[in-house]
């Protein structure tokens, strides 16, 4: 949330869809998601948001293998 | 705000039998898994899942019925563009979508496919092209690339042996019938958003009732190209573009439609089968002790170093990847190397990387009966989901040795022993995460738990390197560094 309480762009992961693969880190285009250090459900290390820098694209998504891994909320 | 996120699937696929079950079966960085989402998108964006029947034969695509929200048909191997053909016939209304791969429709399946776009059938054909056979292990299939090893070109594609790859769009656009015929790829974000576009024609020619599409995608199998993801798409790109280049070949979409069709209505009909899963590594593994099982004159068995009195029925249990069936095998190779009886019983999904993979192993100074082990002796989990589904099968008296990272909820029942093991984390400090199945032999031996000799252990440890053999030392050295390490924390 920025100082005006509106809600930045950023996407939603859920850990335990993803597989690791890091198509996703590869594709963002502002290098901001990257594999977790902390395993999942299914002892996989996970894709994770460094936290800024998302401007809601939607190229993760599309280049996620997976359907529920991860979803993006565009401001 | 607007959010970007699935559409036109289940919200969750309890069919598909994943402790979480909103993942699909594919390994991790399958082409099939990007296609899957955007037919399913496109299916849902044009409200038509409630006027589509899928036709899906074998092949990794086969359970797309877990995750896509509409009707689906399971076709015999090769067979979807025909069955494709009856429901299209019977259901001249309906969306009718068969999904095939490239050893389905470019084999087995060719006839079939060819003559429906001949006919001018009213379906679209999506034709997932990742040069081989995936499900089955790799095998090479008619798309495999000239000098591309595959478990059956071990040595390259050699086309004078094996021929050349098949285009399957440059074949089809010398049909009069088709409508639209296309090659694109899901390879990276320009392309995948190209094969975005063309599903979506697919789907409205089939809305419109024009007439046969055939679309072609690209995609990387990690898994079979011996890759990680990011290298398979580059692959994709780099060889597969060159021999298959991507484009429209055809697009008659603004014609009236219907007219080259052969509409008869005619009985549709499609058997449902299921597949038969198999497991290229563990061909593999067997193969690497096959040598030694054939020398018949070994001395009888029981005899020799054998000091273990009574049966001992283990499970290994972990995702696959972890090296939970090689652990298995290594045990069974070490009772083998003793002139014990031993039987390994591998069980893994139609996925080979990612899946739950367990194995059962049975030594025994006598004749085994039954293969599978319902309650084992001695447990091993390297993740959560097999601690939880095992755990409380063990027999009173047993050993359940699980990895350090699974949480343990629930202790395992009275009597027996519960070891917790730093094997993924001790992998990783030895700079080989790969060799957390090594780690967990060491536990194996540490703990006394398989009744064999140390030496054997390790020398059916080595015999599993058999075919990478600058890793024996290394595999060797961290399983010794293990032992000790596991001895010290003991003490």
């Amino acid at each position: 949330m920025d100082s005006e309480g509106t809600i930045a762009s950023h996407p939603e992961i859920e850990a335990d869809s993803c597989k690791g693969c890091g198509r996703c880190v590869e594709a963002c285009p502002r290098k901001c998601l990257e594999i977790s250090h902390a395993l999942n459900n299914a002892g996989i290390r996970s894709v994770a948001y460094k936290g800024e820098g998302c401007v809601g694209c939607g190229i993760c998504f599309y280049n996620c293998p997976e359907p529920y891994a991860i979803k993006v909320v565009k401001a | 705000m607007k959010t970007i996120e699935q559409k036109g699937m289940y919200r969750e696929f309890p069919r598909c039998g994943k402790p979480h079950a909103r993942t699909t079966h594919y390994c991790p960085g399958c082409g099939h898994g990007i296609v899957n989402k955007l037919v399913a998108e496109a299916c849902a964006e044009l409200g038509l899942q409630d006027r589509t029947i899928f036709v899906d034969p074998v092949g990794c695509g086969v359970f797309t019925y877990y995750y896509w929200d509409a009707a689906h048909i399971s076709a015999a191997h090769g067979r979807a563009s025909a069955a494709a053909t009856g429901v299209a016939r019977a259901r001249p209304g309906a969306v009718t979508i068969a999904y095939q791969g490239d050893g389905d429709l470019g084999a087995i399946g060719f006839n079939n496919a060819f003559q429906a776009a001949s006919r001018g059938e009213r379906f679209g054909c999506i034709f997932i092209n990742n040069s081989l056979y995936g499900m089955t292990g790799g095998q090479m299939a008619p798309t495999t690339l000239e000098g591309e090893t595959t478990t059956t070109t071990p040595y390259g594609r050699d086309p004078a042996l094996t021929g050349h790859p098949l285009h399957v769009c440059e074949v089809f656009n010398q049909l009069q019938a088709p409508f639209y015929i296309a090659r694109v790829s899901v390879a990276d974000t320009k392309r995948i958003m190209q094969a975005k576009a063309a599903i979506r024609k697919v789907f409205e020619l089939q809305r419109d009732g024009k007439g046969y599409a055939m679309l072609e995608i690209l995609a990387p199998c990690p898994t079979n190209f011996r890759m990680d993801a990011q290298k398979a798409a580059r692959f994709c790109i780099d060889e597969m573009e060159r021999e298959f280049p991507l484009g429209v070949f055809r697009d008659r979409s603004a014609q009236a439609g219907g007219e080259e069709s052969a509409a008869a209505p005619a009985q549709g009909s499609a058997l449902a089968v299921r597949p038969v899963p198999r497991f290229n590594s563990c061909a593999e593994l067997f193969s690497a002790s096959a040598g030694a099982q054939a020398a018949d004159g070994a001395p009888e068995r029981g005899a020799g170093m054998a000091r273990l009195s009574k049966e001992l029925r283990f499970k290994f249990a972990g995702y696959g990847g972890q090296g939970i069936l090689s652990l298995g095998l290594c045990v069974a190779e070490a009772a083998r190397l003793e002139n014990l009886h031993t039987l390994w019983f591998p069980s893994y999904g139609p996925e080979q990387r990612g899946g739950s993979a367990s194995c059962s192993v049975v030594v025994s100074p006598q004749r085994i009966g039954a293969p599978s082990v319902e309650h084992p002796d001695v447990l091993v989990c390297m993740n959560q989901p097999s601690y939880e589904r095992f755990a409380a099968d063990v027999k009173p008296g047993g050993l359940v040795i699980v990895d350090e990272t699974v949480p343990v909820a629930k202790e395992p029942p009275e009597g027996v022993r519960l070891r917790r093991v730093p094997a993924i984390a001790m992998a990783e400090e030895f700079g080989v995460p790969k060799a957390a199945n090594t780690m967990m032999l060491a536990a194996l031996k540490v703990c006394k738990a398989t009744g064999l000799a140390d030496a054997s252990l390790e020398e059916a440890l080595c015999a599993s390197f058999k075919k990478k053999p600058q890793l024996i030392e290394k595999n060797r050295e961290i399983f010794h560094r293990a032992a000790k390490a596991l001895e010290n924390r003991n003490a």
